[in-house]
């Protein structure tokens, strides 16, 4: 009986996505950035840091704008389309102690792999390898974080098709990782490390660097784009139901 | 009467009848829930749900709020902390008493 309780209580939690709306314009957010990585990631820079800060700004700025123009499009959305046929449902309100335990998990999740990376970086004798693999590494990294993320989201509001989500972006997370490890590295010379990065560098140096950056921003566009393609086949396949469910608006009679 | 026939008889029975509790479970991971969310989840007929609505409302379970969305009236749903408390307190003497079965049988 619990079960079933338990089960009602997801259909609730669920139902912000019962219409495909936010997946289907997740995934075209996330092609979004993908498009961006790519474009900036070949696009060749003078030296290595401005053009990494560069695109961490182009991305800031396009995830902000386009963030608020989508919540815009789904409310829009559910307004004409959702909340006439299956009605009305208000999120519980996040209390602030749940939200600091939010900030406190995501900064642990965040913060955790990076103080590993620096330490990595201080105590392996090989910070090189480090950053020469970071193509192989990063997008398996990410892969997995997207993967728990919807793979736990999806048992705590009963979605199955959230935890094949999240199986599927890992597997891409692996994939774009050991497809970079099967290439091979760039020879990343050991005066490259002692250069200002902020200036640019002779074409020696340099060079080894543009393969990295390029290789990083192509595989993680190839898994945004993946990971944006999944979202739009899931969006796509839960609003066809939705609309077989729920052909034509409700009226409640006077 | 045995410590398990206790634990039914003190059962909450506005909660316990059905198709209430799947109302209060329905509303219990929401703020607010309105009736045609409510009408499609439980597919109960639109008087039975206004009957345990009210049944639910007179308990002091749940609070409702009439607007209008445009012309549409619009009547949403609430439960309250006595509420929250009750289903709580339900599913806690529920697991209770399946605990006991188990460990009994």
């Amino acid at each position: 009986m619990d079960k079933q309780i338990e089960t009602a209580m997801k259909r609730g939690r669920a139902y912000w996505f019962a219409d495909g709306f936010t997946e289907l314009l997740g995934g075209i957010f996330l092609i979004l950035i993908s498009s961006i990585i790519f474009l900036r990631g070949i696009a060749g820079h003078a030296a290595f840091l401005p053009q990494f800060t560069s695109i961490a700004v182009d991305i800031g700025i396009v995830k902000l704008a386009a963030f608020l123009a989508i919540l815009m499009v789904i409310w829009w959305l559910k307004d004409r389309f959702t909340y006439p046929r299956t009605g009305v449902v208000q999120g519980k309100r996040i209390m602030p102690g749940v939200i600091l335990t939010l900030i406190r998990n995501v900064f642990l999740v965040v913060i955790l792999p990076v103080l590993g990376l620096l330490a990595a970086f201080v105590f392996l004798p090989s910070l090189r390898s480090i950053l020469a693999s970071i193509p192989a590494w990063l997008p398996i990294l990410v892969g997995v974080m997207w993967g728990v993320l919807f793979y736990v989201s999806g048992e705590w509001m009963g979605l199955r098709r959230f935890r094949i989500m999240g199986g599927l972006t890992l597997l891409a997370g692996l994939a774009v990782g050991l497809w970079q490890a099967l290439i091979g590295f760039p020879n990343l010379a050991a005066e490259a490390l002692q250069a200002d990065w902020l200036q640019p560098m002779p074409e020696a140096l340099r060079a080894p660097l543009d393969e990295i950056l390029s290789r990083l921003f192509v595989g993680m566009s190839v898994l945004c784009t993946a990971t944006g393609v999944f979202l739009i086949i899931a969006g796509l396949l839960t609003f066809l139901h939705y609309r077989r469910e729920n052909p034509a608006p409700y009226r409640e009679e006077l | 009467m045995t410590g398990q026939l206790r634990g039914l008889s003190e059962l909450d029975r506005v909660i316990h009848e059905p198709a209430r509790l799947l109302l209060v479970a329905l509303l219990s991971s929401v703020e607010s829930a309105d009736f045609l969310f409510l009408l499609k989840e439980s597919r109960l007929t639109k008087g039975n749900l206004s009957v345990h609505l009210s049944r639910l409302e007179e308990a002091g379970y749940l609070t409702v709020k009439k607007t209008f969305r445009g012309k549409i009236p619009h009547t949403e749903y609430r439960l309250t902390t006595k509420g929250r408390t009750a289903f709580d307190a339900y599913r806690e003497q529920l697991g209770n008493i399946m605990v006991v079965k188990k460990t009994k049988g």
